[in-house]
């Protein structure tokens, strides 16, 4: 081990990680670009202990979850397969008793770990980092890693068992009726659900209403999100939205980051100025509508879909279907709602517990500024957070920071394979795992290109709709307020602090997603199509381009060529 | 419980089970339950009692069978003695004239039955009804018109009590042989638009929430027979919604013809065609849910929709009984569905 590793033990090792995998895939959805050395360790060790312990919770028969390496700053994963028949079929067994509760009470079980993950992060908050002493500061720390490591517990245990019931889902439906993930009616059997995340859409929208009622529009648009908070605060109007706005922030609506698997962006509680944008866009969009009626409109869509389609099953058939169902529809708002509960909020716990280490280290001399906490690791804070005055870490943080800059000019390779070993072997490998995650989240459908369309790009359906507009091509949050009403976002994907914005779009097209992923879920929310895994979305379309993206038939045409 | 010869339908209840048979008290009951029972009248055992006594058929009956048997009839083996006796004993019952005093109240009956109808001779169906099933109790004539025909047929239910069958039916259970009393059912025809049965439960899963009723044009054999694919329709009993509907290529349908039952093409237009109307059809749900509530278990019950008359008043019942069905056990599906979760991990 050298001094350097970022994540001890779990650096990617060819000669020693090959025996494990021939082939190791690179989590693109959440380590491009690359992660800081302090994120990467948290995510490298606690979603690969998620993952191995929801696995053995569920005691799936197939998978014992996913080994995880670290390597410049991106995530590369492998399936643990259970290969031994024997140890399979012990493994069912256990499975059919650790299912029971995701199909008994879904919403009971979830209610549970909302509750155990909110006094947890209730618990750090109450802190003040600023005035605690080095050893509370510690122990604050401390207790955020337990508590990032319980909540990917909590994760990876819930995601596999609402994806076990939503591929199970799929499949019926594929067998009944003859309808799988891409289709339209598939989703919307799925969608227009309230969840927490619509809910804290919603404050937002509430809040622009708020500044409308309050006579505060002219001042939004005609404030650039940095300066508002100051114009804001010049009336006396200003200032009592102030006070609502920063309350709900503080309460829950702030605990997020423009990149949900990052730590090195300010939260919104921090710089509002994301949610700024939010409801100014709102204001331009007009805000005499209900976000609550349009909603209502899916969940009336949903309602007669499910009428629809449940006359089309033999009657004797409906009552496990109807479980089946009610599982996968578990499984749709549960997708959109964990973000909010989990991976959103105990990241926002991580920057903030561990920003709270970086302004004492930088009194103490130990670094140059706050930030710099990001390019040490839990172990180093340990080391120094006692006696930060008698440690320099300078040192080890430019290395690590040069490093880092290094990955991110260079990216990363989204596969690494032994030699002699085909792409078609690592897809295969995927595919026998029969893992749900990897299946709903990694792999998604391949689309099929038909050239009897003559489109220009292929994808498939993660929300139906056919729609005309301009693209906007969006890498990261801060060029979102480039958008306007009716265009086209395209995105490598999508991250979940980006919801607000959809209410905007005409469509979304993104390089990369399955019928799980954010991007397809929040489009079907907001019933808007989305095209998704045409793969060079984000290369062969520009900002301005005029597209017809007809989701239904997963296909992307750019008109103006 | 008042003891008579001749009762309307709406009279009857189950206590009259002994007097006027099964069939008879069982539609009385539904009359009782608010359902609407084709129209017609019942002959209690009393009447057969007044036919067989005030005519001397009971002695003749009787000394028929004497002879034979003094003359040593055996009868294992002397089938051919057995079927001329039988057919001795039933001519000689339906050639004996009626009783005035007991024509008279029959064809007041009958009279008043067509009036109902506004008809001047109504169509009947002229059925067996015994206290308990034996051979010789399932005799129904249809399609009988005018006093003379009833007459005659009432005559021929109980002379049918004196087939072959009947009779060893009734030696081989120490039952006299020459005494056979049995109610008599005298019951307008329906001219069915349509047929067919409801069960207040989803009998294969015991999903009570929901109704399931099936139909076919014609009478309600061939939906009760499965010949063919009849039209089904699953209801939610509470919203009153029909949930699905599945139209069955109905292409025979049974019909009256003569005196008995035919089975006949469909119309190929209407082949494809929903049997009943959907006000129709939620009309049968409610009227079902009553006698479910009344009985607090599910129900299977037989319903005609006659093109005589409109709407709702074109809904008859002809049978109701507890439905028999498959339980649902708490979890079942649940489990179920483990089960097939377990399979996406078996490929």
């Amino acid at each position: 081990m050298k001094v350097y590793d970022c994540v001890p033990g779990l650096e990617f090792d060819e000669s020693a990680d090959f025996q494990v995998s021939p082939c190791w895939f690179q989590d693109a959805t959440h380590s491009v670009p690359p992660w800081t050395p302090m994120f990467g360790w948290f995510w490298i060790n606690f979603c690969r202990h998620g993952m191995q312990y929801g696995a053995e919770l569920l005691s799936l028969p197939t998978v014992k979850g996913w080994d995880w390496r670290f390597k410049d700053g991106a995530g590369y994963l492998a399936l643990l397969i259970v290969k031994d028949p024997a140890e399979r079929k012990a493994r069912e067994e256990r499975f059919k008793v650790a299912i029971k509760p995701f199909v008994d009470d879904f919403p009971g079980m979830w209610k549970g770990f909302v509750d155990e993950m909110v006094g947890r992060y209730e618990k750090l908050k109450a802190l003040d980092l600023d005035k605690a002493t080095n050893i509370q500061l510690l122990e604050n720390f401390e207790e955020m890693i337990n508590t990032t490591r319980r909540m990917w517990e909590i994760h990876m245990y819930m995601m596999y068992g609402v994806y076990t019931a939503f591929v199970l889902f799929e499949q019926m439906t594929k067998q009944l009726l003859g309808i799988d993930d891409t289709s339209p009616q598939f989703h919307k059997l799925t969608s227009g659900f309230d969840n927490k995340s619509f809910q804290v859409d919603k404050e937002l929208f509430n809040l622009a209403k708020k500044a409308h009622a309050m006579g505060l529009k002219d001042v939004f648009l005609s404030t650039s999100a940095g300066a508002m908070r100051n114009a804001l605060n010049a009336s006396q109007n200003g200032q009592e939205f102030l006070k609502a706005f920063d309350d709900f922030m503080e309460k829950e609506g702030g605990w997020r980051m423009e990149r949900m698997a990052e730590i090195n962006v300010p939260t919104w509680l921090e710089d509002p100025a994301p949610a700024f944008n939010v409801i100014k866009m709102s204001l331009e969009k007009g805000v005499d509508y209900s976000l609550d009626e349009e909603r209502k409109k899916h969940e009336a869509e949903r309602l007669a879909t499910e009428k629809e389609v449940l006359e089309k099953i033999a009657p004797e058939q409906r009552g496990w279907f109807k479980t089946i169902l009610t599982l996968a529809q578990n499984s749709a708002w549960f997708s959109e709602e964990h973000n909010h509960y989990l991976d959103l909020y105990a990241h926002a716990m991580i920057r903030r517990s561990a920003l709270g280490v970086g302004r004492r280290l930088v009194k103490e001399g130990t670094i140059d500024a706050p930030e710099d906490v990001f390019f040490i690791i839990p172990d180093e804070v340990r080391k120094v957070c006692i006696n930060p005055g008698m440690f320099n870490l300078r040192p080890l943080v430019s290395r690590r920071k040069a490093d880092w800059q290094g990955w991110c000019e260079r990216g990363n390779v989204p596969m690494i394979m032994q030699e002699g070993f085909a792409i078609e072997d690592a897809m295969k490998g995927l595919v026998e795992s029969l893992d749900p995650i990897a299946l709903k989240v990694v792999v998604g459908t391949m689309p099929v290109v038909r050239p009897e369309l003559k489109a220009d790009l292929y994808g498939v359906c993660g929300s139906p709709g056919v729609i005309e507009g301009l693209v906007k091509v969006v890498w990261t949050e801060n060029e979102l307020s480039k958008i306007v009403k009716g265009d086209i976002l395209v995105a490598p994907t999508t991250s979940p602090s980006w919801t607000p914005v959809f209410s905007l779009l005409g469509g979304v097209i993104v390089d990369r997603g399955a019928s799980l992923s954010h991007a397809a879920i929040v489009g079907r929310e907001f019933g808007i199509p989305v095209v998704m895994n045409v793969f060079e979305g984000t290369k062969l379309l520009k900002d301005g381009m005029r597209v017809r993206l007809d989701a239904n038939m997963g296909t992307v045409y750019i008109l103006d060529k | 419980m008042e003891v008579k010869e001749i009762y309307w339908l709406k009279e009857l209840s189950k206590e009259y089970n002994d007097l006027v048979g099964k069939k008879c008290a069982n539609l009385g009951e539904l009359v009782k339950l608010g359902l609407k029972v084709p129209y017609g009248f019942a002959l209690s055992i009393k009447a057969y009692e007044h036919f067989m006594t005030a005519t001397g058929l009971k002695e003749e009956v009787e000394k028929i069978v004497e002879n034979e048997r003094g003359a040593g009839l055996d009868i294992d083996k002397d089938v051919d003695r057995m079927i001329e006796m039988s057919g001795r004993i039933r001519a000689v019952i339906e050639e004996t004239p009626m009783p005035p005093d007991l024509a008279g109240p029959i064809t007041e009956c009958y009279r008043r039955l067509s009036e109902e109808m506004q008809v001047g001779e109504v169509a009947c169906a002229v059925r067996s009804s015994g206290a308990v099933s034996m051979p010789g109790q399932m005799e129904t004539y249809l399609n009988v018109k005018g006093e003379r025909d009833i007459i005659d047929h009432i005559k021929k239910v109980w002379g049918s009590a004196f087939t072959t069958r009947a009779i060893v039916f009734r030696i081989n259970n120490n039952m006299p042989i020459s005494w056979a009393p049995i109610g008599v059912a005298v019951i307008m025809m329906i001219e069915a638009k349509s047929a067919g049965v409801i069960l207040t439960v989803l009998p294969n899963i015991g999903d009570t929430e929901r109704a399931i009723v099936e139909g076919n044009f014609g009478l309600g054999e061939s939906v009760v027979s499965g010949e063919i694919t009849p039209d089904s329709f699953v209801i939610h009993k509470k919203e009153m919604a029909i949930e699905s509907r599945s139209i069955g290529q109905k292409t025979k349908m049974v019909v009256y013809g003569g005196t008995g039952t035919t089975l006949c093409e469909v119309p190929g237009a209407l082949q494809e065609a929903p049997c009943v109307e959907d006000r129709e059809i939620l009309e049968i749900v409610r009227i079902a849910k009553e006698v479910e509530d009344y009985f607090g278990s599910p129900q299977d019950m037989e319903w005609v929709v006659d093109k005589r008359f409109s709407f709702p008043e074109n809904i008859f019942w002809v049978q109701a009984r507890g439905a028999k069905f498959t339980k649902q056990e708490a979890g079942k599906d649940q489990e179920y569905v483990i089960d097939l979760m377990l399979q996406l991990f078996r490929k």
